[in-house]
């Protein structure tokens, strides 16, 4: 077998291995813990595309995630919408604020963007704090319905994972199309010179809306699914924290790259649960790695961002081709 | 009327502790073109370096010395260990390293002063000071004062010494100023280090008023960013103006809508004066050079 093939079926692999996971593990704790890397993985497709492609970074990602949620779940429990319709609402209010957000920080040259998504973290987590009547407030909000497609109820843990990744498979398969055509040739034009991108007749300030409401959209779909697995969401859960981890994935995962930063995402949701996937582990080895789980997010950044931008991704990537992060 | 000028000292009082910050935006996004992530870090690492100082028994001024000067050395170090090794460029990868950064200041003020508030002694007891039939604390007139003696130094620093006529240079054009023999990169140290410095001084100088804790960062980085880009970021004089106009529009919604918006205020002056007036209040020239 030449490379090509080989390479060729590289993507086919890891998508059986992926289908297949849930027959081959039996822990429903491990299954869950795939299946969050799944709802991670969906809110990084998001934002590789953002970061990766369009150059600009969001600090407030789980805000929209959130905001996902906590439709999700208002729409579920309050007004009794089926899950499907739910969803839709979930990422269409999620894109909405999306684009609330881009239209005043994109216009300009820079980044205004990633301080107003900083700002609209900070914000959204007082307002799932303080809307009590409608988000439950600190105490969280409980009793969210497992999702369902009709008459059919996904509830075991098998099939919440593989509606999760069935939803990540079609929104990378959305992204990399995006990317491999026109849109995806504007993107990393403008990556390269906002100036040149311009002057080649890229909408600049189009292209970048768009693609940060794509983000804000996923994240928000991420948001219902996460709801609707776990049952309850609470404001503890979308901080500044959140953001930085789904950052640390995109930046660890490389630019210019959708399946860096999908890898990257499952590998530190992994880390999170080491002690659940690797038995062995001393206990204190596994608390450790909890305590100074976001100075390892802190420090990957900088260490990836001065000593290897092209991240992940550079890996497998052959030498001399992008991967820069310009 | 005694109501609204109670507002308005409150409001001057959070104001010019945001001028603060939005100066510390001001003076790095001069050197280097990029927003610095971490300022809102410096002001919580003034507060807290300050309550562990005073903690030691050390008196309050050398606490408050001692503070103001680690964290500017931080500042310093911040730039030489994460900054520098980028060796200027694209202003993105300078964002995301500040961003890294400031988690990692974030995180290791958790693990040294745990996760509790802390409090820092008044710099002087006593009774508040009766105006008009309103009442100032004496420590708000201690963050004016502060504040005014920073503004009027940087001030001075930049107009009439060399050096301050260098760090200038460099902002207005980084090779020009090399060429002329100015040591750019020891002039953005130096950005860093004097930015450090400022947003100690308004994590101090507010840390008896409102207590601190290590999580204090990122919302005071939001609103003096705000402040700066009311202000006109890039601007010295216009950071400070629009620090103490947020200030005075947060405390009067709080004071006559609900204190329940005060926080948000800040996020909403930034969206709609990035989106009516991007280059801030005091901006001159309508060019997105910004």
């Amino acid at each position: 077998m030449n490379g090509r093939t080989l390479k060729a079926l590289v993507p086919l692999v890891v998508v059986a291995a992926v289908a297949v996971l849930p027959l081959l593990i039996t822990d429903r704790f491990l299954l869950k813990v795939f299946t969050f890397a799944g709802i991670n993985a969906l809110v990084v497709v998001g934002l590789a595309l953002l970061f990766g492609y369009t150059g600009q970074v969001s600090l407030g990602h789980a805000a929209f995630v959130g905001l996902g949620a906590y439709t999700c779940a208002v729409c579920t429990v309050r007004l009794g919408w089926p899950w499907p319709l739910a969803f839709a609402a979930s990422g269409a209010l999620a894109a909405l604020g999306g684009l609330a957000l881009a239209l005043p920080s994109l216009r300009l040259k820079g980044h205004y963007l990633a301080m107003a998504t900083l700002g609209f973290g900070e914000l959204m987590v007082l307002a799932f704090r303080e809307a009590e009547p409608l988000t439950g407030g600190v105490d969280g909000f409980g009793g969210i319905p497992f999702p369902a497609l009709g008459p059919l109820e996904v509830r075991s843990a098998g099939a919440l994972y593989w509606l999760v990744w069935v939803v990540v498979g079609i929104a990378l398969l959305a992204a990399y199309n995006v990317t491999s055509m026109r849109p995806g040739r504007a993107m990393r034009a403008l990556h390269g010179s906002e100036l040149g991108a311009q002057a080649c007749g890229v909408d600049v300030v189009g292209v970048k809306v768009r693609t940060f409401v794509v983000s804000a959209l996923l994240a928000g779909l991420a948001g219902a699914l996460y709801a609707s697995v776990v049952g309850f969401v609470s404001p503890s859960v979308f901080t500044l924290a959140a953001s930085i981890t789904f950052v640390a994935m995109a930046v660890l995962g490389g630019t210019g790259s959708l399946a860096g930063p999908i890898a990257a995402a499952v590998l530190l949701t992994l880390l999170q649960y080491l002690d659940a996937l690797v038995p062995g582990i001393p206990r204190e080895t596994a608390q450790t790695i909890q305590t100074y789980q976001e100075d390892i997010y802190g420090l990957a950044i900088v260490l990836v961002v001065i000593f290897a931008p092209g991240g992940l991704a550079s890996f497998w990537r052959r030498r001399g081709r992008g991967g820069e992060l310009s | 009327m005694d109501e609204l000028l109670q507002f308005l000292i409150a409001g001057l009082k959070n104001g010019s502790i945001y001028a603060l910050v939005a100066l510390g935006f001001t003076i790095v996004f001069a050197a280097t073109g990029a927003i610095n992530f971490a300022q809102g870090e410096f002001f919580m690492l003034g507060g807290m370096l300050g309550v562990f100082f005073a903690e030691l028994g050390l008196p309050l001024a050398v606490a408050a010395v001692a503070a103001i000067a680690a964290t500017a050395a931080i500042g310093a170090a911040f730039e030489l260990l994460a900054v520098r090794p980028l060796g200027g460029g694209d202003p993105l990868r300078i964002i995301m390293v500040t961003i890294g950064g400031a988690v990692v200041l974030h995180q290791l003020a958790l693990h040294l002063f745990g996760p509790n508030e802390r409090a820092l002694a008044p710099f002087t007891e006593g009774p508040s000071i009766k105006l008009f039939g309103a009442a100032i604390e004496r420590q708000t007139v201690w963050i004016w004062a502060l504040t005014a003696i920073a503004v009027v130094a940087l001030a001075f620093l930049y107009r009439r010494t060399t050096f301050g006529r260098a760090m200038r240079a460099t902002s207005i054009r980084r090779d020009a100023a090399r060429l002329v023999g100015v040591n750019a990169s020891a002039m953005v140290t130096w950005s860093f280090a004097l930015a450090a410095a400022l947003g100690a001084v308004g994590g101090l100088a507010v840390a008896p008023l409102t207590q601190t804790a290590f999580s204090v960062g990122p919302g005071m980085g939001v609103k003096g960013f705000a402040a700066a880009v009311l202000g006109g970021l890039g601007n010295p004089v216009a950071a400070v103006g629009g620090g103490l106009i947020l200030g005075l529009l947060e405390s009067l919604t709080a004071g006559y809508v609900d204190p329940v918006y005060k926080d948000g205020v800040a996020f909403v002056v930034l969206l709609v004066v990035l989106f009516v007036r991007p280059q801030g209040l005091f901006g001159g020239s309508g060019r997105v050079k910004v």
